[in-house]
């Protein structure tokens, strides 16, 4: 018979390194025709980094995220960063990246300022255009000024900066410090069925709430969480490395090491709960690995109100959790030989 | 040579044609948005950038299949390397012979540990060799590193490659590796190499004022990151001493300072260009076959390329650590989390990689988004002679997540409070302070849960 339970699970993550300082600069170079380029160390992994860090450049500098390419991970072109590591890339590396297009930017009020007969601090970048606050017919196409500032004055608009978390290390006796510069939170709830006779668990529906300050691309928030459930899905009931008592791995390959598959992924509802940290690029945070932090706890929660039985020791294997039903029954009244 | 100039030529006039074949038809990429003319009118319209599901700029080409990863990546003249595994847990090396290896036909450099300048790396202790040549320390330790001009030779060529051990008593559980008299993994050190403590209040104070006390036992087990794309690399040590490496690493800047290191090299001399990576999950945040790839293309005098194998990211790349956690609580009758004291080991695995930092996360985080006033939270890492556990995402917080959520439950479940009840009574708020006496801000817990628990269609019932 099958059996439906649902289990709720909460976490805390911080963004960034432990304690160490871990910074990232970057170069902002502004072309001829007001398009950008981005000069960063971190690396693309597949997560959308680069996707992420042209849309805070292009925020800072008032364009839109298709006029701004960015170069990394060269070590001979590309300036120092920690790297794609800790949810640290929109934060830190994000951070250091708005910084330095603000300082281009700052070269592009100077240039403006003088052509619109204003002081610096008034003008704002805003669609592809430098412009009086409060006043945006009062303004120039970012590009002539970009064209301006390298022709007429010999001041090719560029900025480069750098960023670290402000930590403090923790005291070697007691632990206390400040590791983090900041942190997320999440809660995931699952729906699970468990198959008493088989021990077999599939779940049905996960709904992920998750805190990244602001989203700065709620499309890759939503795939980076739908990823973490994968994971966080094979880390609670399926995958294991096995290891004979020689020392040697039992499976290590994809036919006996088990990983969820498409067919294995529940029904998810993503919502990103809304926040802002003044701390982070335009009040952004991070979300890359706390996306899998509280499924495993929410699906074995969910088994436990399913059927009754509390698993211990991950993965919760359909032979771990049937062994678990077999033995629960057998505390309660057992059959007698006649 | 001029036999393997042949043999590269076809290949490379085979996978062109085919190449030819696959893309005729591919449409082209769109042109950019075109700029706009004026201000738009309404503020709603305005550009904006932040805060838009805007299109990745990569989409296309990964979509496509046209992104090149190190696979896709050909140098002329390029060879291929494969690495000869220890295949023991432990064990000392009385003997090399890569002659028969050398004496094949195609293969044009072996390497083995003692040619490397520093043969040792590691982000936090240098205890990992690039390649072994003294002692074994888990099976999937790489001992030689062959290139030739094709895969299938290079893999022959380590099948050569004849290896001689005195095998040494391994210690595999992390609770025996603690035992004093255990087989110390790398001695004479302990195999307890690094341990943190954070306490805040008073738990015995805590403890005692607690209605009832809970205790949970947690443990969690080795996993691999698995990515699509395997570790690789292509390094091109040139005729002027400079050495280019592409590479699927995560942290170019670290690799860099690592392959100076290990090859005495100064980092002018060394450009490390980080590939758009096939996954990385914090498997490829350190270096692993560079530096011998990178004498291999010193050796032949033409770039090598190196791509682990399936087997090979399990039982020659890190791994999440597993864990074993020990919980007590103490709360009052209506759920409040007076004290909690978390004990964790950490099965490190042969090497240290990424474990100080694991630890260090963990521990802080063991403890749960809750406010508590008197908290000990404790963690060892520990060596065993098995694959080493390093980054992995999460760093540590799945598996005390796991733990402490469990614990929450069945404290929940003992009292007869609803779990979600149980959760917003100690959840964080805004100005809580964490273990490590941290005031935190942008905190918010309550409305993830209440948020989660809306779109579930959670209702309470105890």
């Amino acid at each position: 018979m099958k059996h439906r339970g649902r289990g709720i699970a909460c976490m805390w993550y911080p963004i960034g390194f432990t304690v160490s300082a871990n910074p990232s600069a970057a170069v902002v170079k502004m072309n001829e025709d007001g398009t950008a380029v981005v000069l960063t160390g971190t690396v693309e992994t597949g997560q959308g980094a680069l996707a992420v860090l042209g849309q805070i450049a292009a925020e800072a500098l008032g364009l839109a995220p298709d006029d701004v390419h960015l170069v990394s991970a060269d070590t001979d072109a590309t300036p120092m960063d920690t790297g794609a590591i800790a949810s640290r890339t929109t934060y830190v590396t994000g951070n250091a990246i708005r910084l330095a297009a603000e300082n281009a930017r700052a070269v592009l009020f100077e240039v403006a300022a003088q052509v619109l007969g204003v002081a610096a601090s008034q003008l704002e970048a805003r669609d592809r255009r430098i412009q009086v606050k409060g006043f945006p017919q009062c303004g120039i196409p970012i590009g002539d000024v970009c064209k301006r500032a390298q022709s007429a004055l010999g001041q090719p608009p560029i900025g480069s900066a750098s960023w670290n978390p402000p930590t403090v290390a923790l005291d070697p006796e007691n632990g206390q410090g400040k590791p983090f510069g900041t942190y997320v939170y999440a809660t995931q709830i699952a729906e699970v069925e468990v198959d008493d006779e088989t021990g077999e668990v599939e779940v049905l529906r996960i709904a992920a709430a998750h805190d990244c300050g602001t989203p700065i691309n709620p499309m890759l928030v939503e795939g980076q969480v739908e990823g973490g459930i994968s994971m966080g899905l094979g880390f609670a009931l399926q995958e294991e490395i096995l290891f004979d008592r020689d020392g040697r791995q039992i499976n290590p390959n994809l036919t006996n090491y088990i990983m969820p598959t498409a067919l294995d992924m529940p029904e998810i509802d993503v919502d990103i709960v809304p926040n802002y940290d003044p701390t982070g690029p335009f009040g952004a945070k991070g979300v890359g690995e706390p996306s899998l932090v509280p499924t495993a706890p929410a699906i074995l929660n969910a088994i436990h109100d399913a059927v009754g039985v509390r698993i211990t020791s991950l993965p919760a294997t359909s032979e771990k959790v049937l062994a678990a039903i077999k033995a629960k029954r057998g505390e309660g009244t057992k059959r007698l030989p006649a | 040579m001029a036999d393997d100039q042949g043999v590269i030529e076809r290949q490379r006039a085979a996978v062109e044609a085919a190449w030819r074949v696959e893309h005729a038809r591919l449409p082209s990429a769109p042109g950019r948005t075109a700029p706009a003319v004026s201000p738009p009118a309404v503020p709603a319209q305005q550009i904006r950038a932040v805060g838009q599901r805007a299109t990745r700029p990569d989409s296309r080409n990964h979509g496509l299949g046209q992104t090149k990863y190190i696979c896709d990546i050909a140098l002329p003249g390029m060879l291929h390397a494969r690495i000869k595994r220890a295949g023991i847990a432990s064990g000392r090396i009385k003997r090399i012979d890569t002659s028969a290896a050398e004496a094949m036909p195609g293969v044009k450099a072996v390497v083995v540990g003692r040619e490397l300048p520093v043969n040792s790396f590691g982000p936090t202790f240098q205890d990992q060799p690039v390649l072994v040549d003294e002692v074994v320390r888990h099976a999937g330790d790489g001992v030689a590193a062959v290139a030739a001009i094709s895969e299938d030779i290079a893999a022959a060529a380590v099948e050569r490659i004849v290896v001689d051990y005195e095998p040494l008593p391994a210690v595999l559980d992390p609770i025996e590796a603690m035992r004093e008299d255990a087989p110390k993994v790398h001695p004479p050190e302990s195999n307890i190499y690094h341990r943190l403590t954070i306490r805040r209040g008073d738990v015995a104070k805590g403890f005692a004022q607690s209605d009832h006390v809970f205790a949970g036992r947690f443990t969690s087990q080795m996993v691999e990151h698995v990515p699509m794309e395997p570790h690789a690399a292509i390094a091109d040590w040139d005729a002027a001493g400079r050495l280019t490496v592409w590479a699927t690493i995560g942290r170019i800047t670290l690799a860099r300072s690592d392959l100076a290191r290990t090859l005495q090299l100064p980092m002018n001399r060394i450009r490390l260009i980080g590939t758009i990576v096939g996954g990385n999950f914090g498997g490829k945040n350190e270096i692993s076959q560079e530096p011998a790839l990178a004498l291999l293309s010193k050796k032949a005098g033409r770039p090598v390329k190196g791509v682990f194998s399936r087997g090979e990211e399990f039982t020659a790349t890190t791994v999440r650590h597993p864990f074993i956690m020990e919980y007590r609580t103490g709360v009052t009758r209506d759920g409040r989390i007076l004290a909690r004291t978390a004990r964790l080991i950490l099965d490190g695995g042969a090497y240290c990689s990424w474990s100080e930092t694991t630890l260090g996360k963990s521990c802080i985080l063991a403890p749960g988004p809750y406010k508590i006033d008197n908290v000990s939270s404790e963690a060892v890492a520990v060596y065993t002679n098995k694959t080493m556990s390093g980054a992995m995402r999460g760093f540590g917080a799945p598996q005390v997540c796991f733990a402490y959520e469990s614990h929450m439950d069945d404290i929940a479940a003992a009292l007869g409070i609803d779990p979600l009840t149980i959760r917003l009574r100690n959840g964080f708020e805004e100005g809580s302070v964490s273990p490590t006496g941290q005031v935190l801000h942008s905190v918010v817990l309550k409305d993830t849960l209440r948020r989660a628990a809306e779109r579930f269609g959670w209702e309470a019932h105890s």
